[in-house]
């Protein structure tokens, strides 16, 4: 590979390098750098037509009223305001913001409580067994899982109402009933990535030091003291790093609802994605669809930074 | 890991700690019958998908459900491969895109990442957090002008539409530039000493050290291609093209209505391959997820 590009090419050097002559490039680095840009021209070319394009495009286009037939139509804030006035939107929202709460809070709880009882000293052979049967959900595509866990939610035919029957409860309509299709969503979404977060607090479990759990056992801590006190904060990171990727998760929960209730009934378990893809794809409102989406990345963006500033107060970083 | 009546080996406890604790064993037999509901709660959904698969669809929905097979009728696969979604089809359409997306990935990601992590170039690190920002851009925000992109190509209802924006990623990137920041300098050094170019040096020494990180790599992105669903609904619409998700959903029909039989029969064909990589590969998959995530 030669590299001779004319020097015209090269964006000046950083004002204050490695403590070389700024403005004046040595022939190696030269090379260096232009080597650095072939390097990563791929990725960085990727970047511009994937990712940031379609981003300042989808700001444009939520100024605009466009349907794909007819050129777009600037009309400024519009779509925004219109924001406040669907009620339908304020639906899809609800759900999703009911979404994430469920998944921070029975993802992560019960991948705390099944972490913990894995952690300890265990046969061998069951710590693999337990790890596998827990881990192996995730790896499965959801519209799979999805379409099994819709045919075990059936109201007349579905086993989960025939135990329920059996055990003297009444039949639950899964599917169908306002309350409980969004109990469905949830349930299936907990059921799917508690087996991710579990193996991240594992990890993490492992390398709390022993000698430091033993030393407060024999100060005559109990075992909820020690766990509050001493494994609890060790695991902060862990715990950082599920919230934040339950969190972003189920903001997006999509295809579970698409196989489990198509959004129904109604729009009772209808997700704030779903809508867009429904007001973009259906109804080619690519504008208004755009506005919601740039509202989504807002939020999730905002809810990210908020934790990332909320870290320091409570993540222990050693 | 053979023996199931191991004894359960303490060595790093001291005896003064198991003493200090109260009855180990009725609070060990707890755990581990919580963790057998557990488990047969995750691994119940599969198991009867599978009796469902092998038996007549007239039982298929019979009471109480049957959660061992009793007879092994293989007559409901037969039907689902020949039924009028073309599952075979999409499977293949499904491992094209996951495996050119997986290799453009491999590709591009680590040459990326080892620029980062090693070279000096100008705007070094502001274009890296650029395109770590991209990471919080949900992919529901792109879509709209993705679509638009791509039907103005012509690469609608074609397998590129999805390959093209998988095959580069920041994600990539910043696993292995953390990697090769881990990398010894003077290794790099040394062999530009010996007169190797940048992309020798690269080739020949760094990249084979990365072996670990690009394969995990290799398997995240594989895995996210292969169980995608929203870009693939949205970008192919013909069932000849369709990924397996979008047939497996399309077999389905409105409302569940599908032969339920035929669809666990198809389910059980798409879960396959995933247990199958599973079971070979299962230590090494959850080493590598958890690592890059607990350490990232």
């Amino acid at each position: 590979m030669t590299l001779t590009a004319p020097q015209t090419q090269l964006p000046p050097a950083p004002p204050s390098g490695r403590g070389g002559h700024p403005g004046r490039l040595t022939a190696t680095r030269r090379r260096e750098a232009l080597t650095g840009y072939l390097f990563t021209a791929p990725t960085i070319i990727g970047f511009l037509v994937f990712v940031l394009g379609p981003l300042v495009a989808a700001i444009y286009l939520s100024l605009t009223k466009y349907n794909i037939l007819t050129a777009p139509k600037f009309v400024g804030f519009e779509n925004y305001a219109r924001m406040f006035r669907d009620e339908r939107l304020a639906t899809t929202y609800g759900n999703t913001v009911l979404y994430v709460g469920a998944a921070v809070v029975l993802i992560n709880g019960f991948a705390l409580l099944f972490a913990v009882l894995i952690n300890q000293r265990l046969p061998r052979v069951l710590t693999y067994v337990f790890r596998s049967a827990y881990f192996f959900p995730y790896l499965v595509a959801l519209v799979y899982v999805s379409i099994i866990w819709q045919a075990l939610f059936q109201k007349d035919t579905g086993i989960l109402n025939y135990y329920i029957a059996a055990l003297g409860g009444e039949r639950i309509d899964w599917l169908n009933s306002s309350e409980f299709s969004k109990v469905s969503v949830i349930i299936v979404d907990t059921w799917r990535n508690v087996g991710f977060a579990m193996l991240i607090f594992v990890a993490a479990l492992q390398e709390v030091p022993k000698d430091m759990v033993e030393a407060a056992r024999m100060d005559g801590a109990n075992e909820w003291q020690v766990f509050r006190r001493i494994v609890l904060p060790m695991i902060s990171q862990a715990t950082f790093f599920n919230i934040t990727i339950t969190i972003i998760g189920a903001f997006q929960i999509y295809e579970s609802i698409i196989v489990l209730t198509r959004g129904g009934p109604g729009d009772a378990s209808r997700s704030v994605v779903m809508y867009i893809a429904e007001v973009a794809f259906n109804k080619f409102d690519m504008g208004y669809a755009s506005a919601i989406a740039v509202t989504l990345f807002l939020i999730i963006m905002l809810v990210t930074l908020v934790q990332f500033r909320l870290r320091k107060s409570w993540v222990n970083n050693e | 890991m053979s023996n199931t009546n191991a004894v359960i080996s303490t060595p790093q406890q001291s005896s003064a700690a198991r003493r200090s604790r109260p009855r180990p064993g009725v609070g060990k037999s707890i755990s581990v019958a919580l963790l057998f509901l557990g488990a047969i709660g995750m691994v119940a959904p599969f198991l009867w998908m599978f009796t469902t698969s092998l038996r007549d669809a007239s039982q298929a929905y019979d009471l109480p459900p049957q959660w061992l097979p009793t007879e092994w009728d293989w007559t409901n696969y037969a039907a689902a491969v020949n039924g009028p979604v073309p599952i075979l089809r999409n499977m293949f359409n499904s491992a094209v895109i996951a495996i050119a997306v997986s290799i453009g990935m491999i590709i591009t990601a680590p040459v990326a990442g080892y620029a980062f992590a090693k070279l000096e170039f100008p705007g070094r690190n502001s274009i890296f957090v650029g395109l770590l920002s991209s990471l919080m851009v949900p992919a529901q925000v792109t879509i709209i002008p993705l679509f638009l992109l791509m039907r103005t190509f012509g690469l609608l209802d074609n397998p590129l539409s999805l390959i093209l924006p998988g095959i580069t990623g920041a994600l990539g990137v910043f696993l292995l530039r953390q990697f090769f920041l881990g990398l010894p300098q003077e290794i790099i050094d040394a062999a530009r000493m010996d007169g190797a170019t940048a992309w020798q040096t690269y080739r020949l020494i760094a990249l084979p050290l990365a072996k670990n990180a690009v394969s995990t790599l290799g398997v995240i992105t594989f895995l996210g291609s292969w169980n995608a669903y929203f870009a693939p609904s949205i970008f192919l619409n013909s069932t000849d093209t369709a990924t397996l998700p979008l047939g497996l959903v399309l077999m389905l029909g409105p409302y569940g209505a599908g032969n339920v039989a035929q669809v666990m029969a198809a389910t059980t064909i798409a879960i396959a391959p995933a247990l199958i990589v599973f079971l070979v590969a299962q230590r090494w998959i959850i080493a590598s997820l958890t690592q890059s995530a607990v350490k990232g």
